[in-house]
């Protein structure tokens, strides 16, 4: 059949057709967008996959605060998203829409990246404890015990949960993944949309005990968590959340929570930030019957891995100071964040925050504004500090002099 | 907010040879165009297909080249004639690669579209979202190809593969897209894109 052929065909059935098909339904990000902003052209930002060199970017436009220094590390690790250290200093780094786990190893003085892991189910997940490396694809969490000592053959792994993906959820379906000081791996299950009610094992923070591989629920009202750790004084976890979008700029705030128990319930879809009751969820609700932010992180910044600080390179005040990677923000039509941020806290309250690596936002109101994305925060033994970009697939390292 | 998307991928570039060094970048289509010799076979001599089954390349987003090859490498995305063609490419390869397509001037297409479908594809392309992501103008920005223009079987082909959930999709976003799609609907945007920028 010739095009015109084709053509005529297609327009003899196309006003019909568009009178009576049912409009596409949205990707999960774009679902709640209101009627009033069908308009807009804001959307998430997409990795470069095949990465991008350190050469061709401007790393020297780091800024860190005086007597730091910022450094690429590695380089060449596509879609570098989760950072876990291994005992004998190896570091892992996951992937989040690729399938693969990478390890950076010195071989003979040299820093050399190797595949480790492959074919997995979007493994973004990853903790190290006690010769175990733990990832957490979408569905499953799996153990390589003794990986460090068999990196080229580290064999099937040993599932610890499974079913964790019950309904193949479209969106948020990554997790990170953390080993608690009660020997539990807690791990997070995202809103399957934007704003949707969740089911009994959605936006929530979880945990399994890897020996027995019973799932509990911890926190609930968990719109995303992407980066969590225990602060090693209180032993409380804290966890960073992103809000939902479309609401405008500045509403909602991203946040940094602290749960001091099991149990908590913090909000989604019913209240957002603390103090703001979502237009369509929260109609019936109060805001004062969840556990509010400790921090507002700002609209649409997007935290990911967080650590505390318990190195012993960077000065004192540094101590038990809480590190943020940023990844945002796309839904706000003038951008901001793409930095680590230092929160300083006492107990289970914030002092104070301010910007500790920033230069990767260029243009504010251009498209890609930035051109790197913080995702995760590994501190080493030596006291320095890693973090991943997965955007341009490299991690750099931050470390202190007294000079 | 709807803005100018060739100023704004103008005022990106800039951006880009400002930061980047338009040595660098040169440099890199450079040897990306040396690497690219053996797709001129199917792809066109300068990246302009002629072929209605085979994509043009030609002033494609750069991220959305490698995007696609790191997909055929890594067997996300199954071609007989692709998969082997990507399989020994380097990521710095793709990068190269798809550095020398975006140089490239896109040719004015050859397609004609039918003028009912001229008239019905735009509001299509905005009833299903096609112009959220690949821009106002659907002339493709970062991952996302340009789709104006493009070969008209090529994108039957793609459509109808992420409607049957069997094109590889990295965040899902065309999978969902594509669910709703009609047959008639895929004639008629077919139609309009492969024409669209015709002079």
């Amino acid at each position: 059949m010739n095009q015109l052929a084709v053509a005529a065909i297609a327009a003899a059935f196309a006003v019909p057709v568009l009178a009576q098909a049912p409009a596409s339904p949205p990707p999960a990000w774009q679902q709640g967008k209101p009627s009033s902003m069908q308009e807009s052209t804001l959307h998430p930002f997409a990795p470069h996959m095949t990465g991008r060199s350190a050469k061709e970017l401007p790393v020297n436009t780091l800024k860190v605060p005086a007597g730091f220094k910022v450094e690429v590390w590695a380089e060449g690790i596509p879609e570098a998203r989760s950072l876990a250290l291994g005992d004998n200093g190896t570091v892992f780094v996951s992937n989040r829409i690729s399938k693969n786990v990478y390890a950076v190893v010195d071989s003979g003085g040299k820093r050399e990246v190797k595949q480790v892991l492959k074919g997995l189910n979007a493994p973004n997940g990853l903790t190290f404890s006690k010769g175990t490396l733990y990832v957490a694809e979408r569905d499953k969490i799996t153990a390589f015990e003794g990986i460090e000592g068999k990196l080229d053959n580290p064999g099937e792994g040993k599932v610890v949960a499974q079913n964790l993906d019950p309904d193949k959820q479209p969106g948020h379906f990554w997790k990170y993944l953390a080993m608690g000081p009660d020997g539990k791996l807690y791990f997070n299950h995202g809103s399957p949309q934007n704003i949707t009610m969740p089911t009994y094992i959605q936006a929530a923070i979880l945990r399994v005990d890897p020996k027995t591989g019973v799932v509990e629920n911890f926190a609930q009202g968990v719109r995303n968590s992407v980066g969590f750790d225990w602060n090693p004084k209180t032993k409380h976890l804290w966890f960073t959340e992103h809000g939902r979008d479309w609401l405008g700029d500045d509403s909602p705030s991203d946040e940094l929570n602290v749960a001091p128990r099991a149990g908590l319930h913090f909000g989604f879809p019913y209240c957002h930030q603390g103090d703001t009751l979502d237009p369509e969820y929260g109609k019936q609700r109060s805001c004062k019957e969840f556990t509010p932010p400790a921090l507002k992180l700002g609209g649409h910044i997007a935290p990911l891995g967080m650590k505390f600080y318990n190195g012993k390179m960077f000065p004192a005040e540094y101590q038990g100071n809480i590190l943020i990677a940023q990844h945002g923000s796309w839904n706000r039509t003038v951008k901001q964040g793409y930095n680590v941020l230092r929160v300083v806290v006492d107990g289970d309250k914030v002092v104070k925050s301010e910007p500790f690596v920033t230069g990767f936002l260029q243009d504010e109101k251009a498209d890609p504004p930035m051109w790197g994305r913080p995702v995760d925060i590994l501190v080493m033994k030596d006291g320095s500090v890693l973090f991943s970009d997965d955007y341009n697939g490299i991690v750099y390292r931050v470390s202190y002099s007294k000079k | 907010m709807i803005f100018n998307s060739a100023a704004r991928n103008a005022a990106a570039l800039a951006v880009a040879f400002f930061f980047f060094g338009a040595d660098a970048r040169a440099a890199d289509a450079e040897a990306g165009r040396a690497k690219a010799q053996v797709c001129a076979a199917c792809h066109g001599n300068d990246g302009n297909s002629t072929d209605p089954a085979v994509p043009s390349l030609a002033g494609q987003p750069a991220q959305a080249i490698a995007t696609q090859l790191f997909q055929f490498r890594e067997g996300n995305r199954q071609n007989p004639l692709m998969t082997p063609m990507a399989a020994n490419l380097s990521n710095a390869d793709m990068n190269n690669i798809a550095d020398y397509f975006a140089s490239l001037k896109a040719a004015p297409p050859k397609h004609r579209t039918a003028p009912a479908n001229a008239e019905l594809g735009p509001q299509l392309a905005k009833k299903f979202n096609c112009t959220q992501c690949h821009g106002p103008a659907l002339m493709g920005q970062q991952q996302m190809p340009r789709l104006a223009g493009q070969q008209p079987e090529y994108l039957r082909a793609q459509l109808k593969g992420f409607k049957a959930s069997t094109r590889s999709d990295l965040d899902g976003n065309m999978t969902s897209a594509a669910q709703a799609l009609t047959e008639k609907d895929i004639d008629v945007l077919v139609d309009y894109l492969a024409g669209l920028g015709a002079q």
